[in-house]
């Protein structure tokens, strides 16, 4: 008799089906000619690590953890004062997914549009989407919290201190720890935005690697690995607000400050966002209006739609692809399978997939199998896999053991994976918009994604163009999301991703 | 008038009655238990009598309703939350004021729990965190007690002390009690309940132990 | 907790804001050797302020258009920039002008490279023979590494880039397209000429690999572009005292870091045919 399958294991067919039939109109030629002595050149400089020869070394590691601590610092209280009405008042809702939907890379390029590049572009790059990722997880996390303990109030005790008694003491430690998260992930936001300018270990990183210098290069990323593992370390969360008072201080004292007109703000709303056939047009000239819907339609069929489509791909794909190489990844931490060596092994791996930047891996894989999607696809994969394998090896380390448990792959099939399934998928489906915005900044490869696109309109010194795709971008995003929790709520997996 | 009055309740979840046309009233001063077997509806009863009069009762609970990670302090003092200004409540939660440990101290030393008022409730016994709860309810002072097997978590002799305590700062309370003897003891009218109804209604001074039992049949 | 991080921000913003408001702040396009890019600027920094008695300050930049951006913003007001950031940059800040190039500016040229593997040879004449392969250019804002090219390129094919060949990448920089192309991760390239002799002479081209299938015409590329509005700030005849301090660095030291032999006057009108031919390819609108 057929055992009947569970909606889980059906929605899980679903993806491979879906990423299978992405795959047919996938690019995954590979067309390289001499990859190995570039690659050889790669690996005799990540393996000769030179850390003397980057200067400002210190400098770059202090600006990374005070951009991140400044933003990760707004965005937490930000959100935290906008969790308790996120479930309650829709507008609040929408704008979180709206701000959330943009990737911190491209709302830094806004900021520095308006600021140019200076240290508050940074902050609010980092500060604002977080901002909209916290409120929402901190009223998932609110709306877990056991309330039995407020059946027992007094009525008239106050919609406030209810709140501060009966309900945030039962989930402070989840907020906490998942702030922390926010924190690792703030560490990696930071450290990338110095990819457009801000001071930090991306600034240098993108400087070396684009010289071919990989001594440099593997300095950097070394540093910037033991900065992540060590995170629990030099940061607790008694002394969190040292870091927050220091930060503006190391921040003012780095490279990179700049002078700010409000001029340049106005400038931004009132003349670069307007599109160019509407501007210096007058409102009512019907020629102006005409000229507008050829530059939309033009704008919308020749970048926003075949950019769509192939965010798609890659995203469907590389959403399967993360699942795969996490499951085969979280073993690697959990001590059900690995003893201390093996463990440490496993970590040191999934640090190092986990924290070098996408882009990175891309060009790495893009030398191996030249230009195509596969570079992006492996890059993509085994970055989020290996987040999701170390979130869920931690999670397999807290479960319940039984004695008479079976070992090995019988123990990972039977008791592990059927275990941790559940939240294994809302990780997943709660990756699944990250992936998509990380397909962004992947034009290297020349996979013309949307972040292609709009990357391209700021070079252009487009701004119109742009925020019109970023918009666009932002929609899909938010798409995304509502699928994904439609299905995290079918599937009925706990919505709250237990993430540190 | 009546304190409580329940005409014809009828209460179900998920589709099956819990209480199935109950009527029942309840004046000022008395004391009374509720038994029965656990499932026969007396948390649901004693919910439908918290739900009429919110404002006069203090609740302990079937499960305590603790908040695990706040000390037995904290716990105890969310009893009259409404009683203080929203900004005296949250400073109070940073650094607990002298005053209202002050206040605290000889409710907590009646019911024996002196030595663990600054622990988080979490870290407690089954029987101390049942006693929080309590001590919670008492603190609260309102004009009627209601308990869920208050004392299910301590023994006997504790069980005593705290209904000895229970009883001398309420005229009025409504137990739902698990223990026949302690019901007889401290209850001056008991009210047999069964499958969702009301099987008998006396005071405890015409029961004895063996008219109670049937109550209990078929229950290990 | 709250209140602190509120100051913290505060603090930021006022710090990050109130930084030596009156002194003079150039930038130059990230380009060459971006690394010590710090140094080697803050050594012109230095010259410029003895020149022109005023503090001088360099700010480094990621990008073009983070470049132009930060001069239309008046957060530098004196910018190294390619042929098409300058375009771009005087168009979006009335009053700014050319003040000098580079002396190799003025005959500028863009090399096509193909893999060595492809079998295509250097030629006088356009390489056809790259129709179908993968290509890559450098920066999507370099007049060299996408604007020459990509023009060549449409005017030889009649077609989009995205049509002549099998895949186009945008490696970001001149120094990878090389990398890229002599690995053959992609088959054909094009850059910057001066970059690539740089390389060569680094030792960082091998001629079994690598080769150059053709030069392009000669165009105007990198010069200096100055604010109209500075000699409000730092008075009459800044502008021409700002020239005079560019046109007279002699130092090879300061050259090596653009780098150029010397510098010679250059004006807007100059740089006319690099408008023309980005409005030809449509990366800049009527």
């Amino acid at each position: 008799m057929l055992v009947r399958r569970s909606a889980t294991v059906n929605a899980s067919f679903g993806f491979v089906g879906i990423a299978l039939f992405c795959l047919i109109f996938a690019d995954l030629e590979v067309t390289t000619l001499d990859p190995w002595t570039e690659l050889g050149r790669m690996a005799w400089g990540f393996a000769t690590p030179d850390f003397l020869a980057v200067d400002q070394l210190a400098d770059a590691l202090l600006q990374t953890v005070a951009f991140a601590v400044l933003g990760v610092a707004a965005g937490s209280v930000f959100g935290f004062v906008l969790a308790p009405v996120f479930q309650h008042f829709g507008p609040v809702r929408w704008v979180c997914a709206f701000i959330r939907a943009i990737h911190e890379l491209f709302w830094a390029l806004i900021f520095i549009q308006m600021f140019g590049p200076s240290p508050l572009a940074g902050i609010l790059a980092i500060a604002i989407p977080y901002t909209g990722i916290c409120a929402k997880v901190y009223a998932e996390i609110l709306e877990e919290a056991d309330l039995r303990a407020l059946k027992t109030l007094p009525p008239g005790a106050g919609r406030i201190s209810t709140f501060f008694y009966a309900k945030l003491p039962d989930v402070w430690v989840h907020l906490k720890d998942y702030t922390f998260y926010r924190l690792e992930c703030g560490l990696r936001s930071s450290a990338v935005l110095g990819f457009v300018g801000l001071p930090t270990l991306g600034f240098y990183l993108e400087s070396f690697f684009k010289q071919g210098h990989y001594s440099e290069v593997s300095a950097l990323l070394i540093l910037f690995f033991v900065l992540i593992a060590t995170i629990r370390l030099w940061m607790r969360p008694r002394i969190a607000w040292v870091y927050v008072a220091a930060s503006p201080f190391a921040i003012a004292a780095g490279a990179g400050t700049t002078t700010f007109e409000w001029v340049n703000v106005q400038r931004f709303f009132t003349e670069d966002i307007v599109p160019a056939p509407l501007r210096n047009a007058e409102i009512l000239d019907p020629g102006a209006w005409l000229n507008f819907g050829d530059w939309t339609w033009a704008l919308l069929s020749h970048q926003a739609l075949p950019g769509i489509v192939a965010t798609i791909l890659l995203t469907q794909i590389a959403l399967v692809g993360t699942g795969i190489l996490a499951l085969a990844f979280f073993p690697m931490i959990s001590d059900r399978f690995f003893g201390r060596a093996g463990r440490t092994v496993g970590h040191v791996f999934l640090v190092i997939a986990r924290s070098t930047p996408e882009y990175v891996l891309a060009y790495i894989f893009l030398q191996l199998w030249g230009p195509s999607m596969l570079p992006a696809i492996v890059a993509l994969s085994l970055h989020n896999g290996a987040i999701i394998g170390h979130l869920i090896g931690r999670h397999v380390n807290e479960l319940e053991r039984r004695p008479d448990a079976p070992k090995g792959v019988n123990l990972y099939a039977y008791e592990v994976v059927p275990r941790v399934y559940g939240q294994f998928l809302a990780f997943l489906f709660y990756r699944w918009e990250v992936i998509m915005r990380e397909t962004a900044i992947l034009g290297i490869l020349g996979i013309h994604t949307l972040g292609f696109h709009i990357d391209s309109a700021i070079a252009d010194i487009r701004i119109d163009r742009a925020m019109l795709l970023i918009v666009i971008t932002a929609l899909l995003n938010i798409a995304i999301d509502i699928c994904s929790r439609n299905l995290r709520r079918r599937l009925r997996l706990r919505s709250t991703p237990d993430a540190a | 008038m009546a304190l409580f009055d329940l005409r014809d309740e009828t209460v179900r979840y998920d589709g099956k009655a819990v209480l199935k046309g109950v009527s029942l009233k309840i004046e000022r001063g008395e004391k009374v238990a509720l038994v029965g077997r656990s499932g026969a509806g007396k948390s649901t009863l004693l919910t439908l009598l918290h739900s009429q009069h919110p404002e006069k009762a203090a609740l302990v609970p079937h499960d305590g309703g603790l908040v695990k990670t706040l000390s037995v302090f904290h716990n105890i003092y969310m009893g009259r939350l409404e009683a203080n200004p929203t900004w005296y409540n949250l400073v109070n939660l940073a650094w607990p004021m002298r005053r209202e440990i002050e206040a605290i101290q000889p409710i907590v030393a009646d019911l024996g729990l002196a030595d663990k008022l600054m622990q988080p409730a979490g870290e407690l016994s089954g029987g101390q965190q049942q006693r929080t709860a309590v001590a919670r309810a008492l603190y609260h002072d309102g004009e009627v007690l209601l308990g869920d097997e208050p004392v299910s978590a301590v023994d006997e002799h504790q069980a005593r002390a705290v209904l000895d305590t229970i009883a001398a700062a309420h005229d009025t309370m409504v137990l739902a009690m698990h223990d026949v003897d302690l019901a007889l003891a401290y209850c001056g009218r008991i009210v047999g309940i069964q499958d969702g109804r009301i099987v008998f209604d006396e005071p405890a001074a015409d029961l004895t132990r063996q008219d109670l039992a049937p109550l209990y049949i078929g229950e290990a | 907790m709250l209140r602190k991080s509120l100051l913290a921000m505060a603090l930021a913003v006022i710090a990050g804001s109130t930084a030596l408001a009156d002194s003079f702040v150039f930038t130059a396009i990230p380009d060459e050797d971006e690394t010590r890019l710090k140094q080697r600027f803050d050594k012109v920094a230095d010259y410029l302020a003895a020149k022109l008695g005023v503090e001088v300050r360099y700010i480094p930049v990621k990008s073009y258009a983070a470049a132009v951006t930060a001069f239309r913003n008046n957060q530098v007001q004196l910018a190294w920039f390619g042929g098409l950031s300058g375009v771009h940059a005087r168009r979006l800040v009335k009053g700014s002008e050319a003040i000098a190039q580079g002396y190799e500016d003025q005959f500028f040229t863009t090399y096509f490279i193909a893999n060595a593997a492809t079998g295509i040879a250097e030629s006088k004449d356009f390489p056809k023979a790259i129709a179908g392969r993968t290509f890559t250019f450098g920066s999507k804002g370099s007049t060299s590494g996408r604007l020459m090219p990509e023009f060549h390129i449409r005017k030889q094919f009649g077609k989009s880039p995205d049509d002549v060949f099998s895949r186009v990448g945008f490696s970001g920089d001149h120094s990878r397209t090389l990398a890229l192309v002599q690995s053959g991760a992609y088959e054909v390239g094009a850059l910057n000429y001066k970059v690539f002799e740089n390389e060569k002479k680094a030792g960082k081209v091998d001629p079994a690999k690598v080769r150059i299938t053709w030069t392009t015409p000669a165009y105007p590329d990198y010069q200096w572009s100055i604010r109209g509005d500075v000699e409000a700030t730092f008075g009459a005849g800044f502008k021409a005292k700002v020239r005079q301090a560019l046109l007279g660095m002699k130092d090879k030291m300061l050259l090596d870091a653009f780098p150029r032999k010397s510098f010679v006057a250059a004006s807007n009108g100059d740089y006319a045919p690099i408008l023309d031919t980005a409005k030809s390819i449509g990366l800049i609108d009527d």
